[in-house]
Formats: structure tokens, sequence, C-alpha cells
């Protein structure tokens, strides 16, 4: 019985919080001058351009030392490659906190 | 770029761009409760449930879920990981199916809103410096703070404290960039060439989908293993899972 009561009360109230969605945002519009769209827009490319070169570089020395363990030993090639995987996303979380910067800068043009 | 929902048909004049990801969520959610309470009832009947079925079932799926999930997490904290199994699985299981909902067409995945993953991050910032207070005392965590050396601890502490407030927002915005850019990069392409190129990058999402899901599953429980960590000569938590 408690159980029934635990789910139905789940699935009303994820529904109310569907019904609570109704509140409105506002959004900014600003109207700068050309230099500085100019400029955001430069900044908002050189951002995510420097931020890649960098992320690619550091993931290239990752997967090598990933490879290189797993042709040294191909029994061990499921261990390897989680860690792996692991530290590929980890990198690319710092390309992807510079593509952040460049969507909110692009957004201000 | 204003995105075609399907559930944008519900109601037309509230829904706006700024709440439909709240749909979304929500409509992850009552299909994941319908899901867990058809498993549930057969679960419970354990003698039966000795023999697993065959072929892929939908009960099948969830073992393979908590099975991988509950290994991952005792390869990290060790034994006491089942306490902390409940938030980290329903975590990695609403997250993975909120990032595959980008994948429709048709849909837009909730976490490509900031407040989605803010949402959960916050939680489980709350939920592992509970779990902490709780371990160790709320001195005795306090303490962890400090570091190891005593006469250097306020510096410490300042950035023991920027770190820990860091946390919640890597978490978010990691997941938030992730998505965005994997459902943005879908559309652009499929605008492009919209006859066989897709499958590619919708290969591509499937892996990112599942794969920022697992991170962020497993920085939360590292971070749980941070906080209720006892340095009293810890055995071999790793036996190779």
């Amino acid at each position: 019985m408690r159980k029934l009561i635990a789910f139905l009360g789940t699935l009303v109230s994820s529904l109310f919080v569907t019904a609570m969605a109704f509140a409105a945002e506002e959004g900014a519009a600003s109207s700068l001058d050309s230099h500085t769209k100019s400029a955001l827009a430069i900044s908002a490319g050189l951002a995510i351009a420097i931020a890649a070169f960098g992320g690619a570089l550091g993931q290239s020395r990752a997967a090598t030392a990933a490879l290189e363990g797993i042709a040294r030993n191909p029994g061990a090639a499921g261990k390897v490659q989680t860690p792996m995987i692991i530290a590929l996303a980890l990198i690319e979380s710092l390309v992807i906190y510079a593509l952040v910067i460049a969507f909110l800068l692009q957004m201000k043009i | 770029m204003h995105h075609f929902a399907w559930l944008s048909w519900l109601t037309h004049d509230k829904i706006n761009e700024h709440n439909i990801h709240i749909f979304h969520a929500s409509f992850v959610v009552i299909f994941l409760i319908i899901a867990t309470f058809l498993v549930a009832r057969k679960l419970r009947r354990t003698e039966e449930r000795l023999v697993p079925e065959a072929g892929t079932t939908l009960t099948n799926i969830f073992e393979v879920a908590v099975e991988s999930i509950l290994g991952m997490m005792e390869g990290i904290i060790g034994p006491g990981a089942v306490t902390y199994f409940p938030l980290i699985g329903g975590v990695f299981i609403y997250i993975f199916l909120n990032n595959i909902l980008g994948l429709i067409p048709g849909f837009l995945p909730p976490t490509d809103n900031i407040n989605t993953n803010l949402a959960i991050a916050l939680t489980v910032f709350v939920y592992y410096n509970v779990m902490g207070i709780k371990s160790h005392g709320l001195g005795g965590y306090l303490k962890h703070f400090l570091g190891p050396i005593l006469w250097l601890g306020p510096l410490v502490a300042v950035i023991e404290v920027i770190g820990q407030a860091v946390r919640p927002v890597s978490l978010s915005l990691r997941l938030f960039g992730n998505i965005t850019g994997d459902h943005l990069v879908l559309g652009i392409f499929s605008g492009l060439v919209p006859l066989f190129v897709p499958v590619i990058f919708l290969a591509l999402g499937l892996f990112v989908s599942f794969i920022q899901a697992f991170v962020f599953s497993l920085l939360s429980t590292i971070y749980i293993g941070l906080a209720t960590a006892h340095e009293e000569g810890r055995g071999e938590g790793h036996h190779g899972h």
C-alpha cells in the first residue's frame, strides 16, 4: 500500500512540475556598435579555435599512451580502454568550457 | 535557432522556447516511471528470477544497467557503495535518457538547457556534502578542508572551497556543452546533406550521450568517495571488475 502511494505520488508530482513550468524568462536585446561586435565575433572564433588546438594535442597524448599500452599487452585492452575514455572526456570538457564561452560571446552580437 | 518539437503542440500559448525543456524532461520521467513499474513487478518474485529470461527484455536491460553501474561504483568507493547507489544509478539513467531524447527527430534534449544540468549537479553536490558530514561529523568534515599541514590551513581552505564550489558548475557545463554542440552539429549536417551523412552523426551522438552520462555519474561517485573516505588502510577496492 505504501509503495502504491509512493509510486502515485512520484507520478503526480512529476506532472505538477510540468504544470509549474509557466514562468517566463526575459532575454535582453542590446545594440552595440560595430567595433564591439567585430571584437566579439573575432574573440568567439579564436576562443574555440585555440581551445580545440590545445585539446587535440592533449587528447592525442592520452590516446598515444593508451594505444602503446594495448600494443604491449593486448589482453589488457578492456582495462586500458575505460580509463582512456574517461581521460578523453575530461580533457574534452575543458574544450567544451571554451565552446560555451564562445556561445555566450556570439549571442551578444 | 528555433527547433520544432512534437511536445510544443500540448498548449500553444504557454509553452515558449524557455520552458519546453521541462516538458521534455517530464516526458522522460514519466516514461521511466512506467518502465520501472512494469519491471519492478516482475523482479519482486525472486524465486522465479534465478534463471534470467532469454533475449532482450526490459528486465534484462535494467539488470545489465544496475550491475554495470554498481560494479563501477564498487571499483571506486569499495564495499560501501550500495548505500549511494540509488542516487547515482538514477542520475545515470536519467541523464542518459535525456541525452538520447535529442537524437529522436522532433524532440529536444532537456540537458541542452543549463537548468536541467544544474539541478542534477546541485543535488549531487548537496548529497555528497551531507554524506560527508554524516560519516565524519560536522567538525571532522570541515577539518578536511584545512589540508594536511595545519598552519597552512587558511590558504588551503580557500583553495579547497573554490575547488568544491566549481564542481557542480563544471559538471553541468560539461554536459550542457557536449549535448548542445552535438545537437547543433547534427542539425547543421542534416541541413547540408540530408541523405546518409546524418547516420554518422547519430552514431556519434549516441556515443557522446552515453559517455557524458557515464562521466557525470563517475565524477559524482568520485566526489562521494572523496567526501566519505576513511583513512584506515582501505584494502583493495579494485578487484578487477
